[in-house]
């Protein structure tokens, strides 16, 4: 399988520590986060593995151009516009999560809405961009951070704050039955693969997804849960992580390196999820717009010549994220963004059927 | 045989038509040779033309050899003899230093050029400590003679063709044609042939004209003086366009991590290189990002440093009247306007100009509080980082980034500068060099990166 491919799966799961994801799965660590999490770590390693075979048939055509082929006209509307929503939920939960982040810790004296304007100026300039220039600064940035994410775990690890005794503690809990919001919630982990619905118009090349890769997901995604999940119970205690809105960045302001020039670890942690999550909205938002540009174009709808269509749903973009980031409190968005990330979950039996279907139709 | 009848019928009405189009000028040399039966005529611009060639060419045997017939023979055998040409382009050619001569009602033009540009100059503007020290010459032809020189195969293609609606200018298209991409080739020749600008000086002026965006920020194509470097390019499958009177190349298609190599690269030992491109890239991240970091660390997030180092910055700044991106700016410009006017200075002049301007300047402006000494620091770092990049061009371009993240981490702190960073990295990812991505990670081999279907 394309290296790309792996790092569209990759944003996904290094990106879930702001996604609310260890906040949902921590919340429920007395009843059954633990079994959940085994259940839909499999789960998720199915999805992408059926996911990319499914595309793995159809090379340099994206989900738009198959439902054009094989659906009725108004069923593929339909279908892809209620996807590009979820897209665009996807990415704006990050968004708002982040703007929420960087309004407590970073930039205190900033006011909200210009900091999710920052966000949103180079974002619309990032998801104008072609495809290929995406997964270009994609690749690009995840290189340059993924040493300092390894270096921090590797730091989290190591360190002595981390108490064994707490995620012994919480291994206790193993036996309570697992439970929805908390299977959807840690799945999204693994989820990245379902970028390709655009991105897969790229890889025009024949290819197969291989035991090699899979296991190399499998590997770095087992990795990446544990430690989402483990890591903040061992560092601030079983009982006391309850209490943390954001379990991850207080991690994080607990470690410390002795002898470098940033000596809290929070701000390498914060200006490097800072890079990541802005990659995982990105992504998001690409597929949102692409999905929306293959549904709905004005051809009419032109000033110099260059058609006006995707700046218009840009608008449509920065009017929502901007109502949303100022109406939506660190409360609610912890849930609405676990409400979404079930719908998340139901809607793919949704997306499996399409692809069924597909596939019967292509007689592939 | 029509154009020969032809030619009979209007030799001697075009060599008059030549002489009446060059009329107005004083240099201008329509000498007929006669001796007993044979009589010849030349016509040529006299300051063009190698006089000492021209006499032992032309005039010598016209002299020493029997007959007319003879005569013509020897003139038609001659190297220099160019194909048959309308008048048009024949009195261009006079222009270039090209002699008519008109033997048995026949044209012949011979190419007897005089250049004064022929010698070859030393590297000046990209030096290195190992290979080869000499650039091109400002002659065309020197300049091909150099490159076939050091690139042997009988692939090599050279193909001229002419540019400047005034000056003429010979242009020579090379490249290997067993390695070029070819849909960049016929991009490449598909905008030359396109463009017709009044006057060009200069290779590095195609880098303007040939781009697609009117207003560019980062160079599409590389410019070099070093001979090694345009054969280890071409090498590599690239076309390299030479311009007559121009001692630079220009090399297509480029991505962003050609203009971070010096050829030194090639010729150390494999630690060494390394090593200097650490040091080369670390420079660029460095001078990009040092005054964002500064303006950011004093007045957003004085926490992120350890405290010692906030202190000790806060503590360099007491007195400073004014906002740390003030500061930052107004270093900035001076570091900038200091550059500039070494660059532009007679040489005599400019070790005055850097001292002055360096170290007084510097010096005052701490003590008059009007800066930091950490900012001294970091303005001096910067221009030393940025003059690591071997490449001018992108050297330049950098500066002007380096202003615009200043600017983003002036308005959002460190934020703002990781969003620049990453704006940046999104403008070179959608930057393309005739068709070929500009910012691209090569991890695999050539072949499979380069192949337009496998990303």
């Amino acid at each position: 399988m394309n290296r790309y491919f792996i790092y569209l799966v990759f944003v996904n799961m290094v990106a879930n520590v702001v996604a609310s994801v260890p906040k949902i799965l921590i919340s429920q660590r007395s009843e059954g986060a633990l079994l959940s999490m085994i259940i839909s770590y499999i789960l998720g390693l199915v999805f992408c593995y059926l996911c990319a075979r499914f595309f793995n048939l159809f090379p340099g055509e994206g989900l738009p151009d198959l439902t054009k082929k094989y659906m009725p006209r108004w069923f593929s509307f339909v279908i892809l516009f209620v996807i590009a929503v979820t897209w665009y939920i996807a990415g704006l939960i990050t968004l708002v999560t982040f703007s929420f982040l960087l309004k407590r810790f970073l930039t205190p004296d900033m006011p909200l809405s210009w900091i999710t304007i920052t966000f949103l100026l180079f974002l619309t300039y990032g998801i104008l961009l072609n495809s290929k220039s995406v997964l270009y600064t994609v690749e690009f940035v995840l290189i340059c951070s993924l040493p300092f994410v390894f270096i921090i775990t590797i730091k989290a690890y190591t360190s002595h704050e981390l108490n064994w005794d707490f995620i012994g503690e919480s291994l206790m809990y193993i036996h309570n039955p697992p439970s929805f919001t908390a299977i959807s919630a840690s799945a999204y982990l693994l989820l990245g693969g379902f970028n390709l619905i655009i991105f897969n118009r790229l890889f025009k090349k024949k290819q197969q997804i291989n035991w090699k890769n899979m296991l190399f997901i499998a590997l770095i995604g087992g990795t990446a849960l544990v430690t989402t999940y483990f890591i903040p119970i061992g560092m601030l205690g079983f009982d006391a992580v309850g209490d943390v809105v954001y379990p991850w960045i207080t991690t994080s302001d607990s470690l410390r390196l002795e002898f470098f020039i940033v000596e809290r670890v929070i701000y390498i942690f914060l200006l490097l999820y800072l890079a990541i999550s802005f990659l995982s909205v990105l992504i998001h938002w690409h597929v949102t717009l692409e999905l929306l540009k293959s549904i709905i174009w004005f051809k009419k709808f032109q000033l110099k010549k260059r058609n006006l269509t995707p700046y218009l749903f840009l608008s449509f973009f920065w009017v929502a994220s901007l109502i949303a980031v100022s109406y939506l409190t660190e409360y609610h968005l912890i849930q609405y963004s676990s409400y979404f990330l079930n719908f998340l979950l139901c809607s793919f039996v949704v997306m499996f059927s399409l692809f069924l279907f597909i596939k019967r139709r292509a007689k592939v | 045989m029509r154009s020969f009848t032809n030619k009979i019928s209007t030799s001697h009405e075009t060599l008059e038509w030549l002489f009446e189009e060059l009329k107005s000028t004083s240099d201008l040399v329509n000498k007929p040779l006669h001796v007993g039966e044979k009589h010849v005529e030349l016509l040529y611009i006299k300051t063009v033309v190698d006089g000492e060639q021209l006499q032992q060419l032309v005039i010598k045997p016209f002299f020493e050899l029997e007959s007319l017939e003879h005569v013509e023979a020897y003139l038609n055998s001659l190297p220099n003899l160019q194909e048959n040409q309308p008048r048009e382009q024949m009195l261009l050619e006079l222009t270039k230093g090209s002699v008519v001569v008109e033997v048995r009602d026949q044209l012949l033009l011979l190419d007897i050029k005089k250049s004064n540009t022929e010698a070859v100059l030393e590297t000046s503007i990209e030096p290195t400590i190992q290979g080869p020290q000499y650039s091109l010459s400002e002659d065309i032809a020197t300049n091909i003679n150099i490159i076939r020189q050091r690139y042997h195969k009988p692939s090599l293609t050279v193909e001229m063709m002419e540019l400047g609606e005034n000056t003429h200018q010979s242009l020579a298209i090379i490249y290997d044609e067993e390695l070029v991409i070819s849909d960049v080739l016929e991009n490449i020749k598909k905008k030359l042939s396109a463009l017709n600008p009044p006057i060009i000086q200069s290779t590095t002026e195609l880098n303007r004209l040939l781009n697609d965006k009117k207003r560019s920020l980062m160079p599409i194509m590389m410019m070099t003086e070093r001979t090694d470097r345009v054969v280890f390019n071409l090498a590599g499958g690239k076309v390299v366009l030479l311009l007559d009177g121009s001692h630079t190349t220009v090399i297509a298609p480029v991505v962003f991590f050609d203009f971070m190599t010096s050829m030194d690269d090639i010729y150390g030992s494999y630690w060494i290189t390394r090593f200097l491109k650490l040091l080369r890239y670390f420079g660029l991240f460095a001078c990009l990002t040092l005054p964002g970091i500064y303006v950011a660390a004093t007045s957003y997030n004085p926490e992120v440093f350890r405290v010692e180092l906030a202190l000790s910055i806060a503590g360099s700044r007491i007195g400073v009247p004014y906002p740390s991106f003030v500061e930052v700016l107004f270093m900035l410009v001076f570091m900038e306007l200091l550059t500039e006017a070494s660059i532009r200075l007679p040489k005599a002049v400019t070790g005055a100009a850097t001292t002055v301007g360096g170290l007084i300047l510097g010096q005052a402006a701490t003590e008059a509080a009007l800066a930091s000494n950490i900012m001294i620091i970091i303005v001096g770092a910067v221009a030393i980082s940025t003059f690591v990049i071997p490449i001018n061009e992108m050297s330049f371009g950098i500066r002007v980034v380096r202003l615009i993240l200043l600017v983003f981490a002036s308005f959002a702190g460190l934020a703002g500068l990781v969003f620049g960073l990453i704006g940046f990295l999104m403008y070179l990812t959608q930057l393309n060099s005739f068709g070929e991505p500009y910012f691209k990670i090569y991890l695999q081999s050539k072949r499979a990166e380069t192949e337009k279907t496998s990303s």
